[in-house]
């Protein structure tokens, strides 16, 4: 009799006993780290060990320690690490992907906006989704805005602008169609309320969440655009900056920071950090989440 | 010191010294382990452990945790002490009579709740301890244990008033010690610092229960208060706090403990903030197993 165990094929799944891992995976998690500012928690470490269990096998290697000398040796952004970071950040995106983040923003941020002098006169928020891949994540903020268009934003115009460096990532998120997969964090209230049927069991989200929404195809090396991107009260860039060496990560980060309104948010990925690359960002905590945060002229000094 | 609280308070609290559900052991021990480490009778510590089986097998099952870094778990509490040192033993013992010594018959507060924030508050000053150099880990361990203690106060002596409290800060998400001392008047600060000056805890454990939602009012011992204030933020920001939402962000650097404690230790600005607050989380998972195993196990006095 053949037992089959859920654990050979399964995909990863955030409930995975945690089996002990070789230490290597922590030296592979330090470069990892060290190059884009990524940190796989040891709960997260299966995605790494996954990651590189891929890399290791389209490489031929034959050990997590041959695996570990080779990354050391190629561990610039034009080498091994950018195909194993490419591997620890597919098909990771989905809407309502991080649950802290939306909480920090319902719960503290748009609070405090609502209580802001300034922008209570002007009742207005311009968010940017930088990196905005298929659209997940400014849908998700659009949503969440209109759960708060009877309360704390009654009477505000919200503009959210999208971009993406990859055209065909723009035309996807226009469309707007997810399946199973993009909307495993979407509760049956966000499907009922802000989506439509579309094809193959998948759903559409509907033309007054879209309305909210500019996309546009932006590369954010580009001067002269970034200046452009002026009036922001907050950015959310996950998983994008992972990409860019010190150099033109730090330029990017200065431009974001010119880009906010003083007293807005700055947001990366869950597990992402700025690498102190920015001494003008305040780093802050919110319940399960940090943010970076652009202080309000008034709180300057502190 | 000075106290706020009125004499009838003070009264009341001084009655706990009576409750039966102390641990045998734990003022002796206490008194024990004030002499310096050189002089400490390792022998006397252990014969007085053996005297309660609970607190011995609990105290095996934490010196077994990852947290306490061991590759070989010890079989003998005289063993723990070979291989991990006296006075991570004492941190370990403590601990476990801690849990023991408020075995209450009605809980405002979880327990649970309660334990995993004042160990988690333990390891998080221990960590962060480790990062300085020349800061005492295993008594910066013993003040974030500790720093709560006034909840248990607050729990035996004002139970009616301390519910209200609980009520308050639940339903309006506020910083636990805001909610008592609107309805209270006063906060576990001060009623811990009645119940520590009581009980001849350390003069810096002292400050630390009474300052550490204060720093800049702490006598001595301030960068010590501060550490504990910073680890304690953190520990509620990052799943280990009161068992509720708290609707604020935290600015650490900005915060006057960070340059109290900066100014003893200049290392403190190189601490990468984003990076150690992703590694708690690794501890996170591993400080639920240990209460579980150490704290719940209580027996209930009537």
């Amino acid at each position: 009799m053949t037992i089959s165990t859920q654990t050979t094929n399964a995909p990863s799944s955030p409930f995975r006993v945690a089996e002990p891992v070789d230490p290597l995976y922590r030296q592979i998690r330090d470069i990892v780290y060290k190059v884009s500012g990524i940190y796989n928690t040891d709960e997260k470490l299966y995605l790494l060990v996954d990651g590189c269990a891929k890399r290791i096998k389209e490489l031929k290697l034959r050990s997590a320690r041959e695996y570990l000398d080779h990354l050391t040796a190629h561990r610039s952004l034009d080498g091994e690490s950018r195909f194993l970071l490419n591997e620890l950040t597919i098909g990771e995106t989905c809407l309502f992907r991080s649950m802290p983040q939306i909480d920090a923003l319902r719960k503290v941020i748009l609070p405090e906006f609502a209580a802001d002098k300034t922008r209570q006169s002007m009742k207005r928020l311009r968010i940017w989704s930088a990196g905005c891949s298929t659209g997940e994540e400014p849908y998700t903020l659009a949503m969440t805005m209109m759960e708060e268009s009877e309360g704390l934003l009654k009477g505000w115009r919200v503009e959210i602008v999208a971009t993406d460096l990859n055209d065909r990532s723009v035309e996807a998120s226009k469309a707007g169609v997810y399946g199973d997969y993009g909307l495993r964090n979407t509760t049956d209230y966000y499907k009922r309320k802000y989506f439509l049927p579309a094809d193959g069991k998948k759903l559409q989200v509907k033309p007054e969440v879209k309305k909210l929404i500019t996309f546009n195809r932006l590369n954010l090396s580009e001067d002269t655009k970034m200046l452009f991107m002026k009036g922001m009260d907050l950015i959310f860039c996950c998983n994008v900056l992972i990409y860019f060496d010190g150099t033109s990560k730090t330029k990017v980060v200065d431009h974001f920071f010119g880009n906010l309104n003083f007293g807005g948010y700055f947001f990366l990925g869950t597990s992402e950090s700025l690498l102190k690359l920015n001494d003008a960002f305040h780093l802050v905590h919110f319940p399960g989440t940090i943010g970076y945060w652009k202080p309000s002229l008034k709180s300057e000094k502190l | 010191m000075t106290t706020t609280l009125a004499p009838d308070m003070i009264e009341r609290i001084t009655r706990i010294e009576v409750t039966p559900a102390i641990p045998a052991i734990l003022l002796p021990l206490m008194e024990l382990l004030k002499a310096p480490s050189d002089s400490v009778e390792i022998d006397e510590v252990v014969r007085l452990v053996s005297y309660d089986n609970a607190i011995s097998a609990q105290c095996l099952r934490m010196a077994n945790s990852p947290l306490f870094g061991l590759a070989v778990p010890p079989k003998s509490v005289s063993a723990a002490v070979v291989s991990l040192g006296l006075r991570r033993v004492e941190s370990i013992l403590l601990t476990c009579c801690m849990g023991q010594a408020f075995p209450l018959k009605r809980w405002v507060l979880d327990p649970v709740v309660f334990w995993r924030h004042s160990l988690g508050c333990a390891m998080v000053c221990r960590k962060f301890s480790e990062k300085l150099a020349n800061s005492d880990g295993e008594a910066a361990y013993m003040a974030g244990l500790l720093h709560d203690i006034g909840f248990l106060v607050n729990c035996l002596a004002f139970s009616d008033e301390f519910t209200k409290a609980m009520e308050v800060a639940q339903r309006e998400q506020i910083p636990f010690d805001e909610a008592e001392q609107a309805t209270m008047g006063f906060s576990h600060c001060e009623s811990g610092a009645v119940l520590a000056a009581q009980w001849k805890l350390f003069p810096d454990t002292v400050q630390v229960i009474a300052h550490h939602h204060d720093v800049e009012k702490a006598e001595t011992a301030r960068a010590l208060v501060a550490l504990v204030h910073l680890s304690d933020l953190l520990c509620r920001m990052r799943g280990m706090g009161y068992g509720y939402y708290e609707r604020r962000k935290v600015d650490m650097i900005s915060d006057p403990a960070w340059g109290i404690l900066a100014r003893e230790h200049r290392e403190l600005d190189g601490i990468d903030l984003a990076r150690f607050t992703f590694e708690l989380d690794d501890a996170v998972v591993e400080i639920f197993e240990l209460v579980s195993a150490v704290f719940a196990a209580s027996p209930v006095h009537a």
